[in-house]
């Protein structure tokens, strides 16, 4: 079939590396990392805005998950590939393979949760690390949580994170540096190598992204639990995943490189991936949590949801609806917006604010403790009428692009490092003249 | 290579025809699929709209070579997947949450239904039964307009008589001019194909 399109794509130096003058683009990021850090720190030292401590560790926690799931989605992406034996992915595989490769530092933005911990004052996050207080505040929450500290206490929540560290580190560094030494010697076995992994690797994301999950942002809530969770971390993962490496590789082509390498094929390919994950398989796995609740209506449970409808949450959650999943579904459904590198991009673009806003949407809202003395649903509503979302509070953005500052200065500095494309990857030819029709 | 085979229409306009047949089309045989995306070409930009090629396999770029307008099938389906979840909404809402009377062929009344304490009009309820229809009709009207456009199902097909059309599952690529094209002139076409460079050119009978 290979009589439609023979051309030879250049893999030269000049379109395969990253221009010199694109070191800049790091420094920039790096700017905004520590400027980014540092104003979101100096916020929540001073308390301005009415940043509260507990504001200020959650907007922290949603940073750290906005620049962790990102890379998440890129290691997904890569592993992925290998386990389908994936031909068309081949030229935008490095990209996603940089992203991951973040994963190998990532543990040290996890570590002021450290610091927190050191200082006694977890509870302000994860109200199940100070039982005493929830015992004076929240009686009946303490019921049900102090069965759960088997699986809730100190010491296993810190190995569990140290575990699911190690294993990002370890599986983003083995498909990243064996990648990059087939760059060399073009060996077909270590394509084989990354192929078999690709299976235990797949076992041991899915597990680590749901414990996460659990562990993160579930356990906010400690009472409550949702078995479907981890999907839907899963699914804001690939999500940002998505739109980080589009945004990466749109940006490397307006750069002047991956000429003939990167085509409108492969983009409307990354499109569908983050159509598929983001918008639709988001907006399912969100639907299916929301109606099993719903319909089963136990107050254990539903008070999850009633947290994110009283007040300022109502049309929150309905942005997040419209936003995360009807808007960019309408907008993204055909087949010319994913083919057009800017459009796309629009698009990556878009879908990472509003992962924020589902980040935000996840980890902010309390459940209020006086719950029980209700008797409706009216009656909660109308009390809580004016709860405020403090989603305007500058913290909130100066953290995430703190965070995401650091990722892209990672991800630059890594790709300035190698080339650009898998350039002897055995089906790099099958990517090159893939075309959709 | 390039053994012009004598079709039966020079011969039929020598000789009386022993009986009246109908031209279906002529029949170019090309050895490659790029000699075969060449001459598609060279037919595209003369202008012919009543013809088409045949391949053992997918041909990647043949749509562009044969100039083949985009399909309106995609909106057709969206068409079909929007009815599918306004009649499973409307469905739904009539028959669980209004008490409504109307006439459906006969007389129906809706019932609302008490479930669970749950407001009569309870859309989370409704919409697995929304999505459900819409990939329904959708699914449906896709498969059934494809197979409508397509002109499928054909049991029969006047390409079947030619014995080197057989090849075409096999390893030879054809373009066939059906004689109804309005610049369909026996003489003329069969000239025009052969200059694609072509195994052979023949008349195919209705």
């Amino acid at each position: 079939m290979g009589h439609a399109s023979t051309h030879a794509a250049d893999l030269g130096a000049s379109n395969v590396q990253l221009p010199a003058f694109a070191l800049g683009f790091r420094n920039i990021a790096l700017g905004l990392a520590v400027v980014g850090l540092g104003g979101g720190a100096a916020i929540g030292y001073t308390g301005a805005f009415d940043t509260t401590p507990g504001h200020f560790w959650r907007a922290y926690l949603i940073a750290f998950l906005y620049g962790l799931s990102m890379c998440l989605g890129g290691l997904f992406f890569v592993f992925i590939q290998h386990l389908t034996r994936a031909g068309w992915s081949v030229a935008v595989r490095r990209p996603a393979e940089a992203i991951a490769a973040n994963l190998r530092w990532i543990w040290v933005l996890f570590l002021p949760f450290a610091v927190l911990w050191a200082l006694g004052k977890a509870g302000i996050v994860w109200t199940w690390a100070d039982l005493e207080t929830m015992r004076a505040n929240a009686p009946a929450e303490y019921d049900i949580v102090v069965q759960k500290t088997a699986f809730l206490n100190p010491t296993f929540f810190w190995i569990r994170a140290a575990v699911y560290f190690v294993v990002w580190a370890v599986l983003a560094s083995f498909f990243f540096n064996n990648s990059v030494r087939q760059d060399e010697s073009g060996d077909i076995a270590i394509s084989e190598r990354m192929q078999k992994f690709a299976a235990p690797t797949a076992i041991l994301f899915g597990l680590t992204t749901t414990f996460a999950a659990f562990d993160w942002i579930m356990s906010i809530s400690p009472a409550w639990f949702s078995t479907m969770f981890g999907v839907y971390f899963f699914c804001g993962c690939a999500t940002a995943g998505f739109s980080g490496m589009i945004l990466v590789t749109v940006r490397l082509r307006t750069l002047g490189v991956l000429k003939g390498i990167v085509t409108s094929e492969h983009f409307q390919d990354m499109g569908k991936l983050m159509f598929a994950f983001g918008m639709v398989f988001w907006a399912y796995i969100a639907f299916s949590q929301y109606m099993l609740i719903w319909y089963a209506n136990i107050p254990e449970e539903t008070g999850w949801f009633l947290g994110r409808q009283i007040g300022g949450w109502a049309p929150f959650s309905f942005a997040l609806l419209f936003g995360h999943f009807v808007v960019p579904f309408v907008l993204m459904i055909s087949k010319w917006p994913k083919r057009m590198p800017l459009v796309l991009a629009a698009g990556a673009v878009w879908m990472l604010c509003f992962h924020y806003v589902d980040l935000y949407w996840l980890v902010m809202p309390e459940i209020p403790h006086d719950i029980g003395e209700f008797k409706t649903y009216a009656e909660v509503s109308a009390k809580y009428a004016d709860e405020p979302t403090h989603f305007g509070n500058p913290v909130n953005f100066l953290l995430a692009i703190g965070v995401l500052g650091a990722v892209a200065a990672g991800t630059i500095g890594t790709l300035s490092r190698v080339a650009l494309v898998a350039k002897k990857d055995p089906r790099l030819a099958e990517s090159l003249r893939f075309e959709n029709m | 290579m390039a053994t012009i085979v004598t079709t039966p229409s020079e011969t039929q306009a020598r000789e009386p025809a022993p009986k009246a047949t109908r031209m279906y089309g002529l029949l170019a045989e090309f050895e490659t699929p790029g000699d075969l995306m060449a001459a598609a070409e060279k037919c595209r930009d003369a202008g012919f709209k009543w013809w088409d090629c045949h391949t053992p396999f997918p041909v990647h770029g043949l749509d562009g070579a044969m100039g083949i307008k985009r399909t309106i099938l995609p909106l057709l389906v969206f068409g079909a997947g929007a009815t599918g979840t306004a009649a499973a909404f409307l469905l739904q809402t009539f028959t669980n949450s209004v008490g409504w009377t109307i006439w459906a062929g006969v007389w129906v009344t809706g019932y609302p239904f008490l479930i669970s304490g749950k407001p009569a009009m309870s859309l989370p309820a409704f919409i697995p039964v929304i999505f459900e229809l819409t990939i329904l009709f959708s699914a449906l009207a896709c498969v059934k307009l494809m197979f409508l456009f397509n002109g499928l199902p054909q049991l029969y097909h006047p390409l079947f008589k030619s014995n080197r059309f057989r090849r075409a599952s096999n390893d030879r690529f054809f373009i066939v001019i059906e004689a109804r094209d309005p610049k369909f002139l026996p003489k003329k076409t069969e000239e025009f194909l052969k200059t694609l460079g072509p195994i052979s050119v023949e008349m195919v009978e209705d």
